[in-house]
């Protein structure tokens, strides 16, 4: 048992410290990646609808997209969407808390009137830098 | 068997050990913070060169602690090189933890940008993997328990029960208390899907029974050897799981997170969530006694 601290290091602890640095490789490899990546622009928001729309119980549900194509993340973005018919405007609002480079989020407005029947807006409002 | 295969089979068991004994010690200190948002927004919005230095002063952290003691059993403080191997080691034991963990809260999915998910996997990694370098402090370390320490008189089998049970409680309501109020329990029950809801409840089970049975923490032998109603392992995990569920459901109600009017489905995802950190508080808390 004494001299147990004398010993080797055994096949096994050599693989397991094999696979770890790979790991650690791994990971620092993909920090540098992005860090040389990084565009160092400032976010580009863009907001779509690109699925249908949804009627249920008098309701009317507007799936939206949004997409940070730019370089930095983007903190409490606020989505306005407006709809008017005939004179009449009906608004709803979102915020996501951050969306960083190349991230998706998804969500819905819900509307009392069709939104076919009249012109929809969707628009990013405000975000500001973390 | 020949000796040297055994030599070899005990090897291979002793590595299995070491990275199990880091790996609860990294989750016995690193659960909380993975339960807190604001961890997560700081992995969001992080630079990759604030990235780079939370990984290299981690390793400095990490470091110095495996100078004095470590995740390992063997000692080996001779060769100072010894000590960056093992840091290496505990950096991909708790990157690899927090990638689970945070894969299974949905806190990194498929749509995560590589930044994004990368920050949270480094922020949330560093307590992690100073759990692992503290693993064998954390609790004691009595892998080979003396002669004198077995031959305690045995309490009977009610009360050697009772105590493993009220230590488990106690245990789920330290670490429990920490988190129930939080709106991190209602944040992550929101986005969970049933399949991570069965993968949470096995991550609670494995985790609790390596910490008990698989890490090698100090009492484990006495634990073994302990007489009780549940003292099987399997049994003993799965019921202490349940004891630490029923203090996770009383929590977020005394907290008011949960009421009678939530449907139960809410009830029982939150229960779930906070069933896995006090489950490892429940687990602690059992070799504790």
């Amino acid at each position: 048992m004494n001299n147990i601290g004398k010993e080797p290091r055994s096949l096994a602890e050599w693989i397991t410290f094999g696979i770890a640095s790979f790991i650690l490789a791994t990971i620092i490899g993909l920090v540098i990646y992005t860090w040389i990546e990084n565009k160092h622009e400032p976010p580009i928001l863009s907001v779509t609808n690109t699925q249908k729309i949804r009627e249920n119980e008098g309701k009317f549900y507007v799936p939206f997209e949004i997409t940070n194509s730019g370089g930095e993340t983007a903190e409490s973005v606020q989505i306005i969407a407006e709809l008017e018919i005939n004179g009449n405007v009906e608004t709803g609002e979102q915020q996501f808390e951050f969306l960083s480079r190349n991230e998706k989020e998804e969500g819905a407005f819900v509307f009392n009137q069709d939104p076919r029947q009249g012109k929809l807006t969707i628009r990013v409002a405000s975000y500001k830098l973390p | 068997m020949s000796i040297l295969s055994k030599y070899k089979a005990n090897v291979w068991i002793n590595e299995v050990n070491d990275i199990v004994r880091g790996a609860c010690g990294g989750f016995l200190f690193g659960i909380p913070l993975l339960y807190t948002m604001e961890v997560w927004w700081i992995g969001s919005q992080v630079k990759p060169a604030t990235v780079m230095l939370a990984i290299a002063l981690t390793f400095l952290g990490v470091y110095l602690l495996n100078r004095t003691e470590g995740f390992r059993k063997r000692r080996r403080k001779s060769k100072p090189y010894e000590a960056v191997v093992d840091t290496i080691e505990a950096m991909g034991i708790g990157i690899v933890c927090t990638s689970i963990m945070l894969l299974l809260l949905r806190e990194v999915t498929a749509q995560t940008s590589l930044s994004e998910a990368l920050g949270k996997i480094i922020f949330e990694s560093v307590p992690f993997t100073l759990g692992v370098a503290l693993a064998n402090q954390l609790l004691g370390d009595t892998r080979n328990p003396k002669e004198e320490g077995r031959k305690e008189k045995q309490p009977d089998q009610l009360h050697a029960t009772l105590s493993d049970l009220g230590a488990t409680l106690i245990g789920a309501t330290i670490i429990g208390f920490n988190i129930a109020p939080t709106d991190e329990i209602p944040i992550l029950a929101a986005a969970i899907s049933e399949p991570r809801s069965l993968g949470i409840i096995a991550a609670s089970l494995v985790i609790t029974y390596g910490i008990v049975f698989e890490a090698g923490f100090a009492d484990q032998q006495k634990r073994v050897e302990q007489k009780g109603i549940f003292q099987r392992p399997l049994s003993e995990t799965i019921t202490c799981y349940l004891i630490s569920l029923m203090a996770a459901t009383f929590m977020l109600w005394f907290f008011q997170r949960l009421t009678f009017s939530d449907p139960w489905t809410m009830w029982l995802d939150n229960v779930l969530l906070l069933g896995l950190p006090a489950s490892i508080g429940g687990a602690a808390g059992r070799l504790a006694i």
